[in-house]
């Protein structure tokens, strides 16, 4: 199903569809209020792009850079060209330490890899420990926003969910007391955890360290407990120098959640004493996508999802209707590198009213790589008959002034005279829900002519 | 200075009073105005669908019926918008550069190239303005909300010298009305429930008209609170602009 | 470089050749670092009641001691039931449940508090900076049930710029900026205080 399909569906549910848009614009109030308190908020954007920027070009260096000194920490780090390899090579570290029960904190890479079901075919127990991630997973779902996961469920779908998989007495959806049965739950999963799996917010090439963010704690919880530590990241992942923590920091979570910054921020340099920590660095079209000028620069992506929270059409459709691991604008000019004929509806699930490109903390031009896209699309995706034939003849009227004036004195004519039914018929999408515009007499090419005529 | 002007495609032909007002406005505030009967469309509903390539011709059209102007004006941002950032795709001869380079939206026309803002107009509603995407955040007509830059809205430095209007304040200053060219159409759902909301801030802020620079988006609001007789008009800022001047 | 998995070595180096090779050919041309101008950034406020306030923005608490001999009563007094404390001894001498770095971080499931104290603060975001220098488990600060900090009042910087030149220039194993209990909206965006990690944060200023 196309995103439209899957958008009008979810339409159908109008008071879902102002529930959803009302709760991320409130998130995305917090992050205008956050921004505003910040001097030099726009320089900070300025100095990320061009951070990101130079990391792209010189991504192979600071990877070596990065790899070298994390050896030399004691890390060990592997590479990944695709999803099949990391989940083997995830999968083989556990192995190796005969883990069969793991906690995972967010990342939304082993999502796009699909290795919690490539774990669990290995009889591997693998526990979401984000809150929201752990709804979605009880709930057999995937996420349908990047930051907060189960933004589409309600507190009362939570109530019913907790009271089937964790024993929970019903309470109206009580937020406290939902999070806190969770609290119980998922620390006796940490306590009993062989291995943890992270993702990385920043890999610091001059370091070798990483740096992990949560506001629960849920990844600590996890890397500090267990015995094995796995992190993943993709390659973009890497900044140069650590001073450049600063200007990331400042922008992460206030683009996110509207918060001066998360809770934790976890500076892992060298692993703990008795303990290993694995870092597995994966392309999965990264590099194709940097081979692509138009589109390289959404290598940029810090996953903050502020482009979700402002775009009008994401909260109206929710993250879902997308079908791509990462849904919104990021994902509508990420997904159809990846594949262009699944995603092709993606790129034209959107106005381009540009909202997404000015709340992007690394300033990725989204709505300007989404008009892009559709060019690409039309040419090597298959497109539905009528759509292009009639603006294929658009192009053709429009290019000869003389056939466009007759055809526009002719739709002029039909909308005036053709009886209300015809005009109003099923083919017309238009006339579903709003009125076509009352014909005026004449078009202004007339009265200009008429202007003249009378001096 | 020759000024040619721009009459976008829907408004020749479906709002021609937009074009009219217009053209009066201009030559009102002492503009030699003329108007290049050849030109047909900027080509933007194609560029928009990814068919580009075959709006080239339509381009190449307007570039022939505009290149000897001194500006280019025309009662649309996202036509204007669309000239100025996809016309790259044309060979850029002197006569393609001189046309994206003097192209203007109606509104930056008069503030920022005439230096004029009391226009004498008169209209006293209550009037919500919708700041359109393409011109506000492509064409840099005001601020937007989404930035930490300081204030501005060359709409609303315009309106605001018009007698007697009063102009309402919106829970939400710039979220898309939802038109989108195609998008109306091949995601007619969403298209649908955002033009709703838009309406539905206006009528919660008690505004009677509903203007802005563009009339595509204004259109698709109309279309709605035509079917579901609601008690709004809408009006292209020129026809108020160019009210009992 | 060593693999750890026998027998697919050479895949491993697959991986890592084949994307190192990709990138290079892939890569656009060489654009320079951004210098950072720090001085952009500077501003005229009060950094102490700034990060007063920043601190409850983030759901912390903050008190500002008038002399350090009433420390261990303060801390007394705001958790009254604790009986299973670690601390710093530096910091605190009210631990009745000593760790090293050999103790197994599982056997602190239980602890109720635990007293850490903090390198500076950032004024910015009502954050602090502790690190492994200063708490010899790990999973300590996040396993607690409740976390007290003891920041000393002229350690503040105002943003995370400053933070990073004092951080930088050392070696390091583990260490957090910690900005408020733990917490979660992800229910319905209502914010719950208490999430996996600490219940509550209080600083201590002396």
């Amino acid at each position: 199903m196309s995103h439209s399909e899957k958008a009008a569906i979810f339409n159908k549910n109008e008071a879902k569809v102002n529930w959803h848009d009302k709760a991320l614009w409130f998130v995305r109030e917090k992050r205008d209020t956050a921004a505003h308190k910040v001097k030099g908020w726009e320089y900070l954007r300025e100095l990320a792009s061009g951070i990101k920027a130079n990391v792209l070009s010189n991504l192979d260096n600071y990877l070596i850079e990065f790899e070298t000194n994390a050896v030399k920490n004691g890390i060990k780090v592997h590479w990944a060209s695709n999803a099949e390899e990391h989940n083997k090579i995830v999968h083989s570290i556990l192995s190796e330490n005969n883990a069969t029960k793991v906690v995972k904190s967010k990342s939304m890479l082993t999502e796009e890899c699909h290795l919690n079901p490539y774990l669990e075919s290995k009889d591997i127990e693998v526990i979401d420990t984000d809150l929201g991630e752990r709804i979605v997973q009880l709930a057999k779902e995937t996420p349908s926003h990047i930051v907060l996961p189960a933004i589409h469920k309600t507190k009362e779908e939570v109530d019913e969910l907790f009271q089937k998989h964790l024993g929970t007495k019903p309470s109206n959806g009580n937020p406290e007391y939902l999070t806190n049965e969770a609290r119980k739950h998922l620390r006796n999963k940490f306590l009993n955890a062989d291995a943890a799996i992270t993702g990385v917010n920043f890999a610091i090439a001059e370091t070798g360290g990483i740096v992990v963010c949560t506001n629960e704690g849920n990844a600590d919880m996890g890397a500090h407990l267990a015995k094995v530590h796995i992190a993943c990241m993709g390659i973009e992942k890497i900044i140069p120098k650590e001073a450049h923590l600063g200007v990331f920091l400042r922008l992460l979570a206030r683009s996110a959640t509207g918060q001066p910054i998360t809770t934790y921020s976890s500076h892992f340099n060298k692993p703990a004493l008795g303990t290993e920590m694995h870092i597995v660095i994966v392309d999965n079209g990264r590099t194709e996508q940097l081979s692509r000028e138009d589109f390289r620069s959404s290598l940029h992506c810090i996953r903050c999802g502020a482009c979700m929270n402002t775009c009008p059409i994401y909260r109206r459709s929710g993250g879902h209707s997308y079908d791509a691991t990462i849904p919104g604008p990021i994902g509508s000019i990420l997904s159809p590198g990846k594949d262009l004929t699944k995603h092709s509806s993606l790129p034209f699930a959107s106005t381009l009213c540009g909202s997404c490109t000015n709340v992007c903390p690394v300033k990725i031009n989204i709505h300007e790589q989404l008009y892009k896209w559709r060019q690409l699309i039309v040419k090597d995706v298959k497109q539905p008959l009528i759509k292009k034939t009639i603006l294929k003849i658009m192009g053709k009227v429009l290019a000869r002034p003389k056939l466009y004036a007759i055809f526009g004195k002719s739709a002029r004519w039909m909308l005036t005279y053709a009886p209300r039914f015809m005009v109003y018929s099923k083919l017309n999408t238009w006339g579903k829900s709003r009125e076509l515009p009352k014909i005026e007499n004449g078009n202004f090419d007339q009265w200009y002519k008429n202007r003249n005529k009378n001096g | 200075m020759k000024v040619g002007l721009f009459i976008p495609c829907y408004i020749n032909q479906l709002y021609p009073k937009v074009g009219i007002a217009t053209l009066e406005l201009l030559e009102k505030l002492g503009v030699e105005v003329y108007y290049p009967t050849g030109q047909t469309c900027c080509g933007q509903p194609l560029g928009n669908s990814g068919y580009e390539e075959n709006a080239k011709g339509a381009c190449q059209v307007f570039v022939e019926n505009f290149k000897e102007y001194d500006y280019i004006v025309g009662p649309s941002g996202s036509c204007i918008h669309h000239i100025k950032e996809h016309f790259d795709i044309l060979e850029q001869t002197d006569a393609v550069k001189n046309v994206r380079n003097n192209s203007y939206e109606l509104c930056e026309f008069i503030v920022k190239i005439l230096g004029k803002k009391n226009l004498g107009a008169s209209f006293p509603y209550k009037v919500g303005l919708h700041k359109s995407c393409h011109g506000l955040r492509g064409l840099k007509l005001g601020s937007c909300s989404e930035k930490m830059d300081a204030y501005y809205s060359t709409e609303e430095e315009l309106l605001k010298e018009v007698k007697g209007i009063e102009l309402m304040s919106l829970k939400r200053k710039d979220e898309c009305c939802g038109f989108g060219g195609t998008f109306s159409v091949f995601e007619e759902a969403i298209s649908v429930k955002m033009g709703k909301d838009r309406i539905q801030d206006h009528l919660d802020n008690g505004v009677e008209v509903i203007t802005g620079a563009d009339h595509s988006c204004l259109m698709h609001l109309d279309g709605l609170l035509n079917r579901n007789n609601q008690p709004i008009k809408v009006m292209h800022i020129a026809e108020i602009l160019n009210s009992s001047i | 470089m060593e693999t750890l998995i026998n027998g697919i070595k050479t895949e491993i180096k697959m991986g890592r050749a084949s994307i190192l090779k990709s990138i290079k050919e892939n890569k656009p041309a060489f654009i320079s670092i951004p210098e950072i101008d720090i001085d952009f950034f500077k501003e005229e406020i009060d950094f102490l009641e700034t990060f007063k306030i920043n601190v409850e923005l983030v759901g912390g608490n903050i008190t500002e001691l008038s002399e350090l001999k009433h420390l261990n009563t303060e801390i007394k007094n705001k958790y009254p039931k604790a009986k299973r404390i670690v601390s710093d001894i530096s910091a605190s001498n009210l631990g009745t449940v000593s760790i090293t770095k050999e103790t197994d971080p599982h056997t602190l499931e239980n602890v109720d508090l635990a007293i850490i104290k903090a390198e500076f603060g950032i004024v910015e975001n009502g954050s602090v900076w502790i690190s492994e220098d200063y708490f010899p488990i790990r999973i300590l600060p996040f396993i607690t049930n409740d976390l007290v900090i003891i920041l000393s009042k002229k350690e503040l910087c105002l943003h995370m710029h400053d933070a990073y030149k004092i951080i930088s220039d050392r070696e390091r194993t583990f260490g957090l900026f910690i900005s408020g209990p733990s917490k979660t909206a992800d229910i319905e965006q209502c914010l719950v205080i208490g999430a996996q990690g600490a219940m509550s944060l209080t600083i201590f200023l002396v």
